[in-house]
């Protein structure tokens, strides 16, 4: 007797995922974005932004400018549905599109926590080389970011001195932020360095950078410029708000996803105005002010709720993702920092997101934290095991060796068992599944004491692939240049 | 009495309709003006302050109850002299330059007028020569400076270098905040206080002025 089998939903629909968002809300909330964009309007502080937007049909007064729906619509069909991301070397390896989901730290936090004192102190440019190098080891960790807003170099320039570590310290693509275009030139010009060229950078393209506009509804001349220059090039962009709801945002999820989405649309607009094709990833971002603090808070699951949603008003609308997840109020890597961290990671990844970034932040995203990072991968591995889901096919429903083993028997020693082990089950690196003796004879460590001293270990013994002298030299040269620049700026 | 009582329960409610129209009631009752303001408008915001300290009200009710006393006001204010209004100080305040975020700011504005501050707000992206040219014009005792962003908070110290180099540094105490900004960064940069947030911030200007 044979049964026939139909190719399960593994096949067709590899990841686990959850929506937030009906296609019906979806559209109710992108019919408000369009009222917004086309009554209220947004300020542009950018006078090339405005000659574009007023030159393809927007109304513009002063700095307020209002965008008819059609152009909004135009921009998303040429604005590409998918980016890939390589690493420092060429090779592709992030493929933003469909549910593939991509983790790496935050940006610009002030302070660390020193991984060796456990104090937290500013944050300083051997930092932005741990962060690199920890994110460089990690299995789970697939982009770079600094973590850090350092304090130890020309004060104007430490978005430079950070690209720079960065390239020094992994070969995984790089999202920087920068000041100003200056700041921006010379970073790009670094990785151009480093590709060989900026044709091999457009090309493998292994640098984002993150700039952002102001809520509610103001596009800075700083973000906008960069925004431009960044399109120009053909080179990504991600444009998130970051609302504070009750705040720069309102209060409910549901306008602060319309008010934010109509933020991030005007960058995509103009990186199509500016150049018709240009990579472009979107955002949403907003968690609520807490009203007894007035701080704004990442670990509320209502950021949660809003960043899952965003993804399926992306999805929807099929524009690579941004998104947020690993990061905790918490001062401090304890029960709070990984109830937050765990809960952002599964729905990020479960929504399908595509550059998921902020692990490592702890401090209401204020003080950056390789132990938080650390233990960001173990949750992510065990995450993505989840996304994975259940292969049903013959060989995984068991049949023969179930009937083999028959009733009374055991699977320990049978093939199948051997087969399979690895790949159906996630091994923790940090997790403990000790017996108790086991865990008492090792020192009757907590997970906290498991990530330190992976963290002391990973930054003792992991040495990424070094760049060649040759780049570096460049890189040197143009850091020089930089600080030339500076000098003449502030003569 | 309980004509006042009313007004209080109005104020501390946030009702500012309510408010509105129980102040131009009393007014048009004959009631005295002062009366007002003190047993009625600023008796309901006391209640308000202590209860905000003990965490018993949250800010957008803060908020709510401030709009309602100073709609009250607005109406009581020109059957007064200018001078029978109380006022702790003047404090000329702004976000800094190339920082257009103003929540935190605002909220400090809020809390400085609910004790008494007369507070010149120069908005978000300040230039430091507007902070100078403040200074000069409005001869306050203290100025604020607020950045949300640690990109941003650099132009504290800007803004201190400005107004050292047109000579009014020492005529004003400079206080400083803003998420990112520290007791450290404060003393760093050479200000003369800091608080970490706007209950704070009042307390520490009804310092700074005494």
């Amino acid at each position: 007797m044979t049964i026939q089998i139909k190719e399960s939903n593994f096949t067709d629909n590899k990841t686990l995922q959850f929506k937030v968002l009906s296609v019906e809300q979806i559209k109710q909330i992108l019919n408000n974005t369009l009222r917004i964009l086309e009554n209220t309007g947004s300020t542009v502080h950018s006078e090339e932004a405005r000659t574009l937007l007023k030159n393809a049909g927007c109304s513009v007064e002063g700095t307020k400018v209002k965008i008819p729906s059609k152009l909004i619509e135009k921009a998303l069909s040429t604005a590409p549905s998918k980016i890939v991301l390589s690493d420092r070397n060429g090779n592709k390896r992030l493929f933003l599109e469909g549910n593939n989901s991509y983790f790496g730290p935050g940006p610009t936090c002030p302070n660390f926590r020193d991984p060796q004192t456990g104090e937290r102190r500013e944050t300083v440019t051997q930092d932005v080389a741990n962060t690199a190098i920890v994110a460089d080891a990690l299995p789970n960790i697939d982009f770079v970011m600094s973590l850090s807003m350092i304090s130890d170099c020309t004060a104007t320039l430490a978005d430079v001195y950070e690209v720079r570590a960065m390239l020094e310290n992994s070969t995984k693509p790089i999202v920087g932020w920068t000041f100003d275009v200056d700041g921006l030139k010379e970073i790009v010009d670094m990785c151009c360095a480093v590709a060989g060229g900026l044709e091999e950078l457009q090309k493998n393209p292994f640098l984002v950078i993150y700039c952002e506009p102001t809520s509610p509804l103001t596009h800075t001349k700083e973000a906008i410029e960069k925004l431009l220059y960044l399109a120009e090039r053909k080179l990504p962009v991600v444009y998130p708000p970051g609302m504070v709801l009750g705040g720069t945002g309102p209060m409910t999820i549901a306008g602060a996803l319309s008010q934010g989405l109509a933020e991030t649309l005007v960058g995509l607009l103009l990186s199509q105005l500016k150049n018709e094709g240009a990579p472009f990833i979107a955002a949403i971002q907003g968690g609520p002010l807490d009203m007894k603090t007035m701080q704004h808070s990442y670990g509320a699951p209502e950021l949660t709720l809003l960043i899952a949603a965003s993804a399926d008003i992306f999805h929807y609308l099929n524009v690579p993702i941004w998104s947020f997840a690993g990061a905790t109020d918490s001062k401090v890597v304890d029960q709070q920092a990984a109830i937050e961290a765990t809960l952002q990671i599964f729905a990020t990844a479960a929504s399908g997101a595509h550059l998921i970034h902020d692990v490592g932040f702890t401090d209401l995203g204020l003080t950056g934290s390789l132990e938080q990072l650390v233990m960001g991968d173990e949750i992510i591995g065990m995450v993505r095991r989840l996304i994975r889901g259940i292969e049903v096919d013959e060989e995984h429903l068991a049949y023969d060796v179930i009937n083999e083993v028959g009733p009374g028997g055991s699977y320990l020693g049978q093939e199948h068992t051997f087969m399979h082990f690895r790949t159906e089950m996630w091994k923790p690196t940090l997790l403990d599944r000790q017996g108790y003796a086991g865990w008492e004879a090792e020192g009757k460590k907590s997970m906290y004491d498991r990530i330190s001293e992976k963290v002391k270990r990973i930054l003792h013994e992991h040495k990424p692939e070094p760049l060649s002298e040759k780049v570096s030299k460049e890189l040197d040269e143009i850091i020089a240049a930089a600080e030339q620049r500076v000098r003449i700026k502030n003569a | 009495m309980s004509d006042f009582k009313e007004l209080s329960e109005s104020v501390i409610s946030g009702n500012f309709r309510v408010a509105k129209d129980l102040t131009q009631k009393m007014i048009d009752g004959g009631t005295d003006p002062g009366q007002i303001i003190n047993e009625g408008l600023i008796a309901g915001m006391n209640v308000v302050a202590v209860r905000f300290k003990a965490g018993d009200m949250y800010v957008p009710e803060v908020m709510m109850s401030a709009k309602a006393m100073s709609i009250g006001i607005e109406l009581v204010k020109p059957l007064i002299a200018a001078s029978d209004i109380p006022s702790t100080g003047k404090i000329v305040i702004g976000t800094v330059s190339g920082d257009m975020h103003d929540i935190g700011k605002n909220l400090v504005v809020m809390m400085l007028e609910s004790v008494g501050f007369s507070v010149v707000d120069l908005g978000v992206d300040v230039k430091p020569e507007a902070f100078v040219e403040a200074v000069k014009e409005h001869k306050p005792q203290i100025i604020g400076l607020s950045a949300l962003l640690t990109t941003t908070m650099l132009n504290m110290k800007e803004t201190l270098v400005a107004l050292e180099a047109a000579g009014v540094r020492e005529k004003v105490k400079v206080i400083v905040g803003g998420a990112p900004v520290t007791q450290a960064f404060c003393d760093q940069i050479g200000a003369d206080g800091y608080a970490q947030d706007a209950a704070v911030a009042s307390d520490l200007c009804k310092k700074l002025v005494g």
